[in-house]
């Protein structure tokens, strides 16, 4: 590559990093910024006007259909950006990794549980849950695994024995049920009852965004477990699971760092749809979506197109441009 | 060789078990607090016609009334469980319940009723696929016609420098409307041809417009479908663009190259049949993709679609028209599946159906 083009991709990537950081202060700092309207408050006066900078108080980027000063909603929708997507993207990164490597390092076999462990379990499941015969039934189970338990002590086996946890198959089942349907529709679904917390939109994101940084994961995983440095570490004796959370984890987790950004975009679309959809909140929580969406009844405004639409595409591109520069780093 | 008979039977099964299970899943969901969907449902009402004396007990006959009409009244599963003053107990029900009663409606073709008005939701689905059907063909069309085309411009050129000049402009195109959602994507195409401001070239809104001559509707159709291959289209171009450049890194690529093929031949036949395996896997995805990008190209376009009927239904909180979505997409999904599988068996002749 020539000097000048990489010098004009270095622009690009800080100008996104520079757009991205004024996102977030915004996000956090909404609503202590002097703006002069409300928001979510219409201004009667002026519905769905051009930005007219005459007038005071000026409605610096024009008004929505609806009268709600476009400016103020542009500042208050990044702090959705904020306050759904960003957390959502952290927990399921988190959780994608932590279930994503289990899979990967333990696979079907990796974690046998001891004979009397299972009867222990199906026993307080038997008592928790109150199915017909609680106390026989809980105690007969009892009994037996503390028999198993004493026979396993007086007959030390040759071979690991008990039932393992089939982690794999376990994750490979949950993905292909979530996969099953696009995850628009799954968010849909969820969210098509009374309005959502935000807490529970978060969830909701996460249940359906987990699924890829763990498909990765596990991949990565099961390639670094064969690597010499794990099995030396095994052959140190150090307990399954610190070999697994220090030494194969922070390994197997490398790729995450490059797809985050892609990731943190798929949900910033995602969340936008569903308030540009209406779906899962109250009409009038302030979001770029939401405002994308009165374009419906008034498909003029290009003021809204263009301070909405723009403030979204400048983010997602900006987010992509940090995923590719990660990935050339990594 | 690759068995791949097997491997189609087991990859078909579980996507139809992934189906069963992900639809059960929803109708028990949904049904599970059967006291508050029926308080939604009669929100809804209520706003209608709000004049109602003697409130309470109304309302007690009311929610009797429609709990009666939906069959809301039998139990939900083949087992519950209930709790007096502590003490727990288990009952079974056998085949006097919802969930049961779902299933067998499903096996005679019937997708149950809805929660608005109690009436068949099957009709409505048929009427809303005679739009969707066409828009998701000629975008599937569209989209991989266009994946094509644009994947071997992209390719074409010289390999050592990467893209340059046009090809670059593409590739950054490309990768820019990759991260797009699609309903900026649609509301875009809207502003810039069906606005009365601007170009209106296009006509966009369909209002009670079923008696027009037929190339009005399919003008119609021509934005939507505009907005779904767009959506759709970089993922695909960018795959085979990539895959048709390892191709031409290959051995046999310089071969061909030494005999003398000029390099739109190479492309044409030696690297594309090669460089279609990873495409096809992004096909069996892409049909899916279509369907819930249906959901937003019909809100936007008003057109009266499944995708619509599912957003209405959102709206409504009408769960049996969401389940049958569910259903639906799922087994949509299947037969992408087993349509991928069958064009990879097409598309590579070393793979051969073993029984």
């Amino acid at each position: 590559m020539s000097q000048s083009a990489c010098r004009s991709t270095h622009t690009g990537f800080w100008l996104g990093i520079g757009w991205l950081l004024l996102v977030l202060a915004s996000g956090l700092a909404a609503p202590w910024l002097p703006v002069s309207f409300p928001p979510a408050v219409p201004d009667l006066l002026h519905m769905a006007e051009a930005p007219a900078w005459a007038d005071s108080p000026v409605h610096w980027l024009g008004t929505d259909p609806q009268g709600r000063d476009v400016l103020t909603e542009l500042l208050y929708g990044a702090r959705q950006v904020v306050s759904i997507s960003l957390p959502a993207a952290a927990l399921a990164t988190l959780v994608g990794a932590l279930a994503g490597g289990a899979a990967g390092f333990w696979g079907n076999s990796g974690v046998r549980i001891p004979w009397a462990g299972w009867l222990a379990v199906v026993a307080a499941c038997w008592w928790w849950l109150a199915l017909p015969g609680r106390w026989t039934v809980s105690l007969s189970l009892i009994c037996m695994a503390g028999l198993a338990w004493w026979m396993s002590r007086r007959l030390p086996p040759a071979k690991p024995s008990g039932w393992p946890i089939p982690f794999d198959s376990l994750f490979l089942g949950i993905l292909t049920l979530l996969g099953a349907v696009p995850r628009l529709l799954i968010v849909l679904v969820f969210a098509a009852g009374p309005a959502l917390e935000t807490s529970q939109i978060v969830a909701l994101l996460v249940l359906v965004a987990w699924p890829e940084p763990a498909r990765q994961v596990r991949a990565q995983m099961l390639r670094v477990r064969e690597l010499p440095f794990v099995e030396a570490a095994r052959a140190a004796g150090l307990p399954g699971m610190r070999v697994w959370y220090r030494h194969a984890l922070p390994h197997a987790c490398q790729p995450l760092l490059a797809t985050a950004p892609l990731s943190l975009a798929g949900l910033i679309g995602l969340e936008s749809t569903l308030a540009f959809l209406g779906v899962g909140r109250p009409p009038d929580v302030p979001s770029w979506g939401n405002l994308l969406g009165t374009l419906q009844q008034e498909p003029g405004a290009w003021w809204v197109l263009a301070s909405a639409g723009g403030a979204l595409v400048l983010t997602l591109v900006a987010l992509q441009q940090l995923g590719r520069q990660l990935l050339k780093r990594t | 060789m690759i068995p791949v008979g097997r491997w189609l039977v087991v990859q078909v099964g579980r996507a139809g078990l992934a189906a069963w299970a992900i639809a059960s899943l929803v109708f028990l969901l949904s049904r599970l607090n059967t006291e508050k969907s029926i308080d939604l449902l009669l929100d809804e009402t209520d706003s209608l016609h709000s004049t109602v004396l003697n409130a309470g007990e109304m309302k007690a006959t009311q929610r009797q009334a429609v709990a009666q009409r939906l069959g809301l009244t039998e139990p939900l599963f083949y087992v519950t469980r209930t709790q007096h003053a502590g003490v727990v107990s288990w009952h079974w029900h056998g085949g006097h319940n919802q969930y049961h009663r779902w299933l067998t409606g499903l096996s005679h073709g019937q997708l149950g009723l809805s929660f608005r008005d109690g009436q068949p939701i099957g009709p409505r689905w048929w009427a809303a696929l005679a739009y969707t059907l066409p828009l998701t063909g000629l975008a599937t069309l569209g989209a991989t016609a266009g994946a094509l085309a644009l994947g071997l411009a992209l390719a074409g050129g010289p390999q050592a420098t990467g893209p340059t000049g046009w090809r670059a402009a593409l590739h950054l195109l490309l990768t820019g409307l990759q991260g797009l959602p699609l309903f900026a994507l649609a509301l875009g195409l809207l502003f810039a041809f069906a606005n009365p401001d601007a170009l209106n070239i296009l006509p966009a809104y369909t209002d009670s417009a079923t008696d027009e001559p037929w190339h009005q509707q399919a003008l119609r159709l021509v934005l939507p479908v505009l907005a779904l291959v767009l959506a759709v289209l970089p993922e695909l171009t960018l795959l085979l663009a990539s895959a048709l450049s390892h191709e031409l890194g290959t051995n046999y690529a310089t071969t061909a190259r030494a005999k003398g093929l000029t390099n739109k031949q190479l492309l044409r036949r030696h690297a594309l049949p090669n460089a279609m395996l990873p495409l096809l896997t992004a096909f069996a995805g892409l049909l899916p993709t279509l369907v819930a990008g249906a959901v937003v190209v019909e809100t936007v376009f008003a057109l009266p679609g499944t995708g619509r009927l599912l957003a209405e239904a959102v709206m409504m909180h009408d769960y049996p028209v969401l389940v049958a979505g569910v259903l639906l997409t799922a087994l949509v999904r299947l037969l992408a599946l087993t349509l991928a599988d069958a064009l990879y068996v097409w598309a590579d002749p070393r793979i051969r159906l073993v029984p």
